[in-house]
């Protein structure tokens, strides 16, 4: 039986009185592209920095890859790759010197890591600026640098913050190309993003966050069918998003509300 | 169409940003991690004022004292003094204020005229500025004081002078907020503000030398400064005070020329503002891939292969924003230069009075005590040692790798750093003044080893605990946490302590080996604990893991 990629159980984040993640119970499965969906301050990075190792969890447990995060944290992140929120970049290096270092602190030798970083750089259209500092880079360019780095140790599980604010088009097929491999080879993807057209066309399973709570979690198909009045396929991810998130009591803007501004 | 319930003026506009500037502050005084701020704040507040009001009595008895002594042509010297303040202040102090940026303000609906009318009175808001308005209240009183009928002439000759500063030190600000602006060019500039220093504090130790040589060309040069600014207003004032107004209205009007040039650059420099002059420096978006040949990178041979990768990782990755830090390299030029001057001065001492500071006995006492400040210098951004990290310290934290090492890693090039900076100190000492008897030698050696080893469990205690985000190249708002300013001095103070009795134990005992045998039991002694506080820090990294982040990656 495949071990599961990642487990949370009654994950929980306070900060102070405010309890920004409570009591999350995810389930992600070995290979699965996951979307992971809230609005804004629902406690999506909150969650993927606990699942990351970037902040550690009021109480509850998190497995990643069947291993206890809290008592093997350093096993379970040479499994992991990551696009942090902030992107996590040394801005005074350049893109190779940049990915050099990432591959040698996840213990690669110089040879492979210097191989992949010419790929990856080369993958990225970022090879033909080898002395730009990443400081110089624009902010696409940034995340695309962040992404080679996430990848340059073959993780297990990706996990990536909104990958493709700010990538150009070009870039983003290619991108989204190549992770849709990576999970035909059994990588599993935990990806947010709040454009929710991407999340629908590359993932197969889904979870919402909303208040710090999880609000629905399962395949896309499970979630269409899930929903009042849903017709099966003909029912977008946005759909699903508004009425799941507007059962747990949120009020959607109405555009007759700002009447002064129409 | 926009609304517009009616047309609001400068004097709104003014008002409305007074107030963002108040909340800005306040807000920011009022996070909870910046309580130490706010007490910095009121302790800095309180001296400054006091400062500003035993000055302003000094000005004010000056004026007094060169009027009524008849020394009118002095008062130039009061200009110069206020001159220089009001326009060198904000300068030296753009790396630690909390700055406002004026440019924000065109994405509203403001004239350039209005523009410039509000950089105008924020400049007069500054501290330079209300401070030399105190000044020169201070010195119209002492003048009224000692000449009423020079009143009406000081209060004119003020008003204009003030007119004249306040365009000048916002022209330079702006010009200053174009070249920091950039990358490149921030550092240029800092790396010239360090030299600058360092050439005042060399030209300050020749005029020591040479100053007696050097007096009859200082005097030659001395009626070009009546053309500037505060030399015509001193001049004014004078031909005011003896009678002479033609010649007082013809400096006065010398000094609104200024004013109208100042304010005319200073309105040219803003109308490109307002025009939306681009500062930034991102690159180009790539262009698209067309098929660019995958260069494979050969292997390079590395010498650090006897550390770990992550080590060694750490190690180059060091290495490379060492090297593309201005502001660090120059202070690595800085202590073998400050070896020099003092070598010379103590040269100079030692032709002075042979008896004191000649041969071994004055390098007995000077070779120690100069290393051991060179020391203090170099170990002292150890204490805040992932300053310049940025978000890349995210990188360390999702990595599987001990914080021992990124702390080894650090470690080893502040060592290398120490090391080279040191034997190159103690060459230059030996050429200047001679190298002290072995046992000193190996004293002073031994008492580096166990200081730098000592401090560096404190530093990276102090660096885990206490850290603030520094920008490269950057002046403002460029230091450390006041906690590990604190630790690090207090440090240093107990460690110059300690030492200084293990050296002194050498005489009392009558023994010259002593100190260096026991500096050896302290510096294996801080070895070992440096060793084993390295597993402590790691633990300790992952516990601190939320406050570094959110200090850091800001």
């Amino acid at each position: 039986m495949p071990v599961d990629a990642i487990v949370s159980e009654k994950l929980t984040r306070r900060f102070g009185e405010l309890t920004a993640v409570e009591s999350i119970d995810l389930r992600v499965e070995s290979g699965q592209f996951f979307g992971f969906l809230g609005p804004n301050g629902a406690g999506k990075s909150t969650t993927i920095k606990m699942l990351t190792g970037l902040l550690a969890p009021s109480s509850g447990r998190m497995q990643i890859l069947g291993l206890d995060f809290a008592a093997q944290s350093r096993e379970v992140k040479r499994q992991i790759g990551v696009v942090p929120e902030g992107m996590g970049l040394f801005e005074r290096l350049t893109g190779a010197e940049y990915l050099d270092f990432v591959g040698r602190m996840y213990g690669l030798d110089g040879r492979t890591t210097a191989q992949r970083t010419a790929e990856l750089l080369d993958f990225m259209q970022l090879a033909d600026r080898p002395k730009t500092l990443v400081a110089d880079y624009s902010h696409g360019m940034q995340k695309k640098l962040a992404l080679a780095a996430a990848v340059i140790h073959r993780p297990k599980i990706l996990f990536l913050d909104e990958p493709f604010e700010g990538v150009d088009a070009l870039a983003a097929g290619a991108l989204k190309h190549l992770l849709a491999r990576m999970t035909e080879n059994g990588v599993t993807i935990f990806l947010t993003s709040h454009v929710l057209e991407i999340v629908e066309r590359l993932c197969s399973h889904v979870a919402i966050i909303h208040k710090g709570r999880l609000v629905a979690q399962g395949s896309l198909a499970e979630l269409r069918s899930g929903i009042a009045g849903g017709e099966g396929g003909t029912v977008t991810l946005e759909q699903i998003f508004l009425s799941v998130v507007g059962r747990d009591g949120a009020v959607q803007p109405q555009p007759e509300e700002l009447s002064w501004l129409t | 169409m926009a609304d517009l319930v009616r047309p609001f003026g400068v004097g709104t506009q003014i008002r409305l940003i007074a107030r963002l500037r108040w909340r800005i502050m306040r807000n920011s005084l009022l996070r909870q991690d910046s309580k130490w701020d706010l007490i910095g704040m009121i302790f800095a507040g309180f001296f400054a004022a006091l400062l500003v009001l035993a000055l302003s009595v000094a000005i004010g008895a000056g004026a007094y004292a060169f009027l009524s002594q008849g020394r009118a042509h002095w008062l130039g010297l009061l200009f110069w003094a206020i001159f220089l303040f009001w326009q060198a202040f904000p300068i030296f102090v753009a790396g630690f204020g909390q700055q406002f940026e004026f440019r924000g303000l065109l994405r509203f609906p403001l004239s350039v005229g209005a523009f410039f009318v509000i950089s105008l009175a924020y400049g007069l808001a500054d501290f330079s500025a209300a401070a030399s308005l105190c000044w020169l209240l201070a010195m119209t009183i002492g003048v009224t004081v000692a000449r009423p009928d020079l009143l009406p002439a000081m209060i004119v000759i003020s008003g204009i002078f003030a007119l004249a500063n306040v365009t000048l030190e916002r022209l330079t600000g702006s010009w200053l907020e174009r070249l920091l602006a950039r990358r490149r060019t921030r550092e240029l500039v800092f790396g010239l503000f360090i030299l600058l220093m360092v050439i005042v504090q060399l030209t300050a130790s020749s005029v020591a030398s040479w100053g007696k040589a050097a007096a009859p060309w200082l005097l030659r040069i001395i009626p070009v400064f009546a053309v500037f600014p505060p030399g015509m207003a001193g001049w004014a004032l004078k031909s005011a005070a003896d009678d002479g107004y033609g010649k007082a209205v013809l400096y006065a009007t010398g000094i609104g020329a200024y004013a109208l040039i100042f304010g005319a650059l200073l309105w040219k420099r803003l109308a490109a503002q307002f025009r939306g002059e681009e500062l930034s420096e991102t690159a180009a978006p790539s262009s698209p891939r067309t098929a660019i040949p995958s260069v494979k990178q050969p292997e390079k041979s590395s010498h650090l292969r006897w550390l770990s990768p992550q080590v060694e990782a750490v190690v180059r990755k060091e290495f490379r924003y060492l090297t593309r830090n201005g502001f660090m390299l120059l202070s690595l030029v800085m202590p073998p230069v400050l070896v020099i001057l003092f070598g010379s001065q103590i040269g100079l001492v030692a032709k002075k009075y042979p008896m004191v500071s000649s041969g071994r006995a004055g390098s007995e006492l000077i070779f120690p005590g100069l290393l051991a400040y060179l020391l203090l210098i170099l170990v002292a951004p150890a204490y805040n040692c992932f300053a310049y990290e940025g978000r890349g310290m995210q990188t360390l934290f999702t990595a599987p790798v001990r914080f021992r090492d990124v702390f080894v890693g650090k470690n080893l090039i502040l060592l290398a750093v120490i090391t080279f900076e040191l034997l190159l100190s103690i060459g230059i000492l030996a050429l200047r003044i001679g190298l002290p008897s072995l046992p000193m030698l190996a004293a002073t050696m031994a008492a580096l080893l166990f200081s730098v080893a000592g401090q560096l469990i404190i530093a990276n205690w102090s660096s885990l605990n206490f850290p603030r985000k520094l920008e490269f190249g950057s002046m403002r708002n460029q230091r450390a946490s006041g906690m590990a300013v604190l630790l690090a001095f207090g440090t240093q103070i107990v460690v110059a302590g300690a030492c200084s009795v293990v050296f002194l134990s050498g005489r009392w005992f009558g023994s010259p080996w002593l100190p260096a045998g026991v500096f050896a039991v302290l510096a294996a002694s801080a070895l070992g604990g440096y060793f084993s506080s390295l597993d402590a820090l790691s633990a300790l990294a992952e516990k601190k893991q939320e406050v570094l982040l959110n200090a850091l990656c800001k």
